[in-house]
């Protein structure tokens, strides 16, 4: 236990006392802490008090069979503190924690659509994940739901208030972007009501594509997970198995050997090149900027080049295993992807000296979708949205997984706080990427790239948590001592960072609304899950 | 005989239907090496065919009419527009004399940019009339911008015309013994850059920016109405072209050498027409849309003071510059 978890834990047993029911500590950097209900919102509060930049991480339920649990992770300083606490599962009531953490609000409503928990005092009770005509009562994550026969059983829905075209009186328009919209690729809803070309309010509506990835876990066994969970994103999938596996290890209590280790440093950091670069063009094609789309999607081409000649697959990598990862690198290829690298850091360094630049550019991303840093921790926002409004947060820092703590690298922030600070923070983080990747290729540790773990993990339980390209991605895994996971609970970063488009595009041109959109980076396969 | 053969055959309407597809062509070329991207290349030799084949695809298309939709505006501003601005190129010289023999007068300059101003305005009227709110922002923005680029439009069209003492287009055309681009070549520029904003390409390409507001005015339209809208664009791509072409590269004028003068002419205009093209292309492709209140900054705070600053010089330097002028 280090200085951080035991300075939470003397704070939290001064102001609670008697009222901590258990005090877990069984990963490093992790605290779980039992309370009762009502007592959640007390220990929040000691433990916001104590760090400015404390924020919600997730709020996972578990279903107990009598009562459903909820955990909320709160990270503060590196650690994740997890405050759980029990509902019966007849009257699922708990009063809510979006006035002390305004950023809870999905979370709220992720576990009000799947676990039927209601939130008192809640904002706005209204579907987030599932769709209008969900039957009342099945709530998909309890483990007694039937999901069979769905259509009898759906319920009638009218069209939705904020689907209508004009209202109040005709001075505003309801514009509605998606679900289908050339500006957004995925299927997500936002209502704008635009009074001329400015946009009043917003509303997001999400789950479109709402796979129930957590629920077919449960289904599937750890290995066949794997792969289930890589296909939760296309573009961060090296991310999302890595943070399965490593999570699983650590009920496991295995480790993977250094070498996969640092062969999984790589693979994150192509993965992150390649998620920025993609973004970057697509940021470039929002704007208008249609050629420096093109150029930097040419230009991402070599990295998934490189990601097959290292994985052996463009896309899904299906590189990282439970134990280590799947495929070691040959000598002979590592001096070509130097060179390739070394040819990408120079066209980087053209780009960040066009974002500079060029007057069209800046015209539309400065001083566009302003978030500053106390806006952005009250949101809790994740990765390059974080740094962009000058909130210095880093899993790979915070809590160093796979080989980063050997690794040196700086955190990149811009404290400006708008669509250009968030697309530089970006541009920095390619070439800082690839000087993790030169590293870690220099210092390739000898040995052997897995170790073989047994298909039953024993009973427990872990968080676990990487800095995916959009910011930090979070799995929390349950095992009940079968080959069978109980609950693998997936937070990725948009889900995070989406409350934080409806406060930088109210009040701003609609024009503005694509390009500051984008700069979050949204990706709606992730966040539907 | 001559006149119906002018009219329909050469230099009129077909001449300037192909034409204008293959300035497209090039323009699509162009913009795809600029973006290192390869363009058309299966219909016709390189792909030459590409904006015939695509237009006569939409053309085969289902025309799907908005059931709320009653306008007769709707259902005529594409096919309206589009005559108006093959109209408006019928007064400008293209083979050594207008296509309508005769037919320029005094003030035709003044003519033209109005028939634009008017071609625009049904523009904005098909997407009014759409009864869509992506048309319907992109109809305002389509005015909107029409009111920043249109006062400086003419006064730059004015500086040449100044400079040639005479308000009609063949005139000043046939006055540039040496091009107005070398005598005013800030005028030029400053055009060109207009041009940009009339056009709707960027960095002026507003009223259809599409990840904002899908297809702006072109929304509800499909089928042989959306060909006719494409079609009225690429029109008034060359149109502009051929404004900038008459008014500062001294029209379809140039050297004649063996053979019929009219064929040299149209191949200067040919060659002067795509150069322009080339450098609105160029333009199009460097810069990032602007938003629709920074299109109006610019415009009245940087282009209006420039444009009449532009005159000034002009006025200025008219003295020097006359005996260049015949």
């Amino acid at each position: 236990m280090t200085n951080v978890e035991q300075n939470i834990l003397t704070a939290l047993s001064n102001k609670l006392g008697e009222k901590i029911l258990q005090i877990q500590t069984p990963q490093p950097r992790k605290v779980f802490v039992r309370v009762n209900a009502g007592v959640h919102r007390d220990a929040l509060r000691v433990l916001l008090d104590k760090d400015e930049s404390a924020g919600i991480s997730a709020i996972t339920g578990v279903d107990l069979g009598e009562k459903i649990e909820l955990m909320y992770h709160i990270r503060t300083h590196g650690t994740i503190v997890t405050i759980r606490t029990e509902v019966s599962r007849e009257d699922a009531r708990i009063k809510s924690i979006t006035d002390l953490i305004p950023g809870a609000i999905f979370h709220e409503r992720e576990v009000t659509d799947l676990f039927g928990v209601i939130f008192e005092g809640y904002p706005s009770p209204k579907r987030l994940i599932l769709s209008e005509n969900w039957p009342k009562n099945l709530f998909p994550l309890r483990k007694d739901a039937e999901i069979t026969n769905i259509e009898d059983k759906l319920e009638k829905v009218t069209v939705l208030d904020e689907d209508k075209r004009s209202s109040d009186g005709g001075t505003l328009v309801n514009i509605i972007m998606g679900p289908q919209h050339p500006a957004f690729i995925e299927p997500e809803k936002f209502s704008l009501k635009v009074d001329g070309e400015i946009v009043k309010e917003v509303k997001p509506r999400i789950g479109y594509v709402h796979r129930g990835v957590e629920k077919a876990a449960e289904k599937r066994t750890y290995l066949q997970d794997i792969y289930l969970v890589e296909r939760i994103c296309g573009i961060c999938n090296a991310c999302h198995a890595a943070c399965f596996c490593q999570t699983v290890e650590a009920i496991m209590g295995t480790k993977a050997p250094p070498r996969a280790k640092y062969l999984r440093t790589v693979v994150l950091e192509l993965n992150r090149i390649h998620s920025h670069m993609l973004l970057l063009g697509h940021a470039g094609l929002e704007i208008g900027y249609e050629s420096f789309f093109q150029y930097m999607w040419r230009d991402r081409e070599p990295i998934m080049d490189m990601m097959e000649l290292l994985t052996g697959n463009r896309v899904i990598a299906s590189f990282s295993t439970i134990g280590g990862v799947r495929r070691d690198f040959k000598e002979e290829k590592i001096p070509k992807i130097k060179v390739e690298l070394a040819t990408l850091k120079e066209k980087m360094s053209f780009y960040k000296h066009l974002f500079d630049r060029d007057p069209t550019l800046k015209m539309r991303t400065k001083n566009v979708g302003v978030l500053n840093k106390r806006e952005a921790l009250k949101l809790c926002v994740v990765g390059p949205v974080a740094r962009g409004s000058d909130v210095k947060m880093d899993v790979r820092k915070d809590e160093p997984y796979a080989a980063y703590d050997e690794i040196p690298f700086k955190i990149i922030t811009y404290n400006e706080g708008d669509s250009w600070a968030r697309l530089m923070v970006r541009l920095d983080e390619i070439s800082e990427s690839i000087d993790i990747i030169n590293f870690a290729l220099d210092n390739l540790p000898s040995g052997s790239y897995r170790i073989r773990v047994p298909r039953i993990v024993p009973a427990g339980e872990a968080l676990g948590r990487v800095e995916a390209p959009r910011g930090e991605l979070f799995y929390y895994v349950k095992s009940n001592g079968t080959a069978y996971p109980e609950r693998v609970k997936v937070r990725t970063p948009t889900f995070s960072n989406i409350l934080s488009f409806v406060q930088i595009a109210e009040g701003g041109n609609i024009a503005d609304v694509p390009a500051s959109f984008v700069s979050l980076d949204p990706c709606f396969s992730c966040t539907d899950r | 005989m001559t006149f119906i053969f002018r009219v329909l055959i050469f230099p009129g309407f077909t001449f300037i239907l192909l034409f204008t597809m293959f300035c497209d062509w090039v323009e699509r070329k162009i913009e795809a090496r600029m973006q290192n991207r390869i363009g058309p290349t299966y219909t016709g030799p390189a792909g030459i065919l590409q904006p015939f084949a695509d237009f006569v695809k939409l053309l085969a298309k289902e025309d799907i009419i908005p059931s709320n939709t009653k306008s007769v505006v709707f259902r005529f501003a594409p096919i309206l527009s589009f005559s108006i601005f093959v109209f408006a190129l019928f007064f400008l010289p293209i083979d050594g004399s207008n296509v309508i023999p005769h037919s320029s007068f005094e003030g035709d300059l003044i003519f033209v940019l109005a028939l634009i101003s008017v071609a625009n305005f049904f523009l904005f009227l098909s997407g009014w009339s759409s009864t869509n709110p992506y048309s319907a922002i992109g109809a305002t923005r389509v005015l909107t911008q029409f009111l920043g680029y249109d006062i400086p439009l003419f006064i730059f069209a004015l500086t040449s015309a100044f400079l040639a003492n005479d308000l009609s287009i063949s005139t000043i055309a046939a006055s540039q013994n040496v091009p107005f681009v070398l005598l005013i070549p800030w005028a030029f520029a400053l055009f060109i850059i207009t041009l940009q904003a009339e056009l709707e390409k960027d960095p002026f390409d507003v009223p259809h920016a599409e990840t904002e507001i899908v297809a702006g005015y072109e929304t509800e339209y499909s089928g042989r109405r959306l060909a006719f809208l494409k079609l009225a664009k690429d029109v008034q791509i060359v149109l502009g072209a051929v404004i900038v072409v008459e008014l500062f590269l001294s029209g379809p004028y140039g050297p004649v050498f063996l053979g019929l003068p009219a064929f040299w002419y149209t191949l200067w205009f040919i060659l002067k027409v795509l150069f322009v093209v080339m450098i609105t292309e160029y333009l199009t492709c460097v810069f990032a849309r602007l938003r629709i209140d920074q299109v109006l900054v610019i415009n009245w705070r940087m282009l209006i003071p420039l444009s009449i600053l532009s005159l000034v010089a002009t006025v200025a330097v008219a003295f020097w510059l006359n005996p260049l002028v015949v």
